[in-house]
């Protein structure tokens, strides 16, 4: 009974884990308009922004990155 | 170049067709099983390799294996473009032609970065980038993660002999002593070990490439004690603003670490669970967005490497300057 427990706890906490994630993607979704919009109106910025871009996605996704770590921990380790 | 090569859609969109097919029959056949998601690197021997006293038991792992392989292929293709590049060709073609491309791309992104400092910096993002790009790559081939060992599991599935000494796993559970594979290669970003080594070696060469730079002013950014003296509120600013400095630069190490090891280790999982449930086509989409998802860490990886470098080259002097002007 409490193994049964402690296992469905496994999976709601690493459920609840995975909210983390909505962050980073409206992280994303903002930086990568931010970039997309600059490229529009003067597209020979392109090669610029999308260094710039691609960085600051990454650093976003960084964030849901660790929430995927401690959701993995949790299924697969703990 | 003279010739517009022909359009041969016409002829691979059958080989697709019946690659589709095969699948589907494989599938009737032989159907996929969950496989054992295990986030540490499986063991391959039983036996550790060798011992190191306080550090613990090493053995031989999966993910060795696969750096073994990883690396083997970029010496041979380092062999080959340095055979291609002693003849002294204008325009090397082939191999050769593709990492001339690739290594000028690099250095001219380094240069606009990173200025003066780019002969210096460009080694470490380069060899960073290409090493992770064929870790990445290297786990799309087929029989990685799918390959291996045989080994006694609880929780097994029954084993079908296939002639000689190879075996195939049924979708069956078995009621005692089933089966699990244990694969020969696995992915070698999967393996925390390689992030946090890489992690902290693009980190460490940072600091060094800093008092490179700046001498041991470059220590000024951590501990600036300078201003507090004459202006107490904004100098205990600055004090603590060179102590996040410090605090941040220990924070890389985890975040380069677990950005790629979350990414790929992610994919595997993925790949896993999809191959299990829907085996026909649609592993195929999820190889290529793994393709994709390889190809931007690896960019990733090195470019965070680079940017991180070329700020430490500029230090403190910089914005002094700026300040005084």
């Amino acid at each position: 009974m409490s193994g049964d427990i402690i296992e469905a706890a496994k999976f709601i906490g690493a459920g609840l884990a995975m909210i983390g994630a909505l962050g980073a993607g409206i992280g994303i979704g903002l930086s990568v308009q931010g970039a997309v919009q600059g490229m529009a109106r003067n597209p020979d910025t392109y090669g610029n922004l999308f260094t710039s871009m691609i960085l600051g996605v990454a650093f976003s996704e960084a964030i849901a990155i660790y929430c995927l770590v401690i959701a993995f921990l949790m299924l697969f380790v703990l | 170049m003279e010739k517009t090569r022909k359009w041969r859609w016409g002829k691979n969109r059958w080989i697709v067709l019946a690659l589709l097919i095969l699948t589907i029959i494989a599938v009737n056949i032989y159907a996929p099983i969950q496989p054992h998601i295990q986030a540490a690197a499986e063991n391959l021997s039983s036996e550790p390799l060798f011992t190191l006293p306080g550090i613990g038991d090493f053995y031989l792992t999966n993910t060795l294996v696969a750096t073994i392989l990883m690396d083997v292929v970029i010496i041979v293709i380092a062999l080959i473009v340095r055979h291609t590049a002693k003849k002294d060709e204008l325009a090397p073609k082939g191999l050769a032609g593709v990492f001339e491309m690739l290594v000028e791309m690099l250095y001219n992104m380094t240069e606009s970065t990173a200025g003066k400092w780019a002969k210096k910096i460009f080694p470490w993002f380069a060899t960073v980038l290409i090493l992770v790009l064929f870790a990445n790559l290297l786990k799309l081939i087929p029989g990685f993660e799918t390959i291996g060992l045989l080994h006694h599991s609880a929780e097994g599935y029954e084993a079908q002999s296939l002639g000689g000494n190879w075996y195939t796993i049924l979708n069956t559970k078995a009621e005692e002593g089933g089966y699990m594979v244990t694969p020969f290669l696995r992915g070698v970003s999967t393996d925390i070990n390689f992030t946090l080594a890489l992690a902290i070696i693009a980190v460490t060469m940072t600091q060094v490439i800093g008092f490179q730079a700046n001498g041991f002013r470059y220590l000024e950014k951590f501990f600036n004690f300078r201003t507090i003296f004459k202006k107490p509120v904004f100098g205990l600013i600055d004090v603590f603003v060179g102590l996040l400095e410090l605090i941040s630069e220990f924070s890389k190490i985890l975040s380069f670490t677990f950005r790629l090891f979350g990414n790929m280790f992610a994919g595997m999982v993925l790949m896993a669970l999809v191959a299990a449930m829907l085996p026909v086509f649609m592993p195929a989409g999820i190889m290529l967005f793994e393709l994709f998802i390889g190809v931007i860490q690896a960019y990733v990886f090195g470019m965070l490497t680079m940017v991180f470098m070329a700020q430490a080259t500029q230090g403190h002097s910089a914005e002094e300057e700026h300040s005084n002007a």
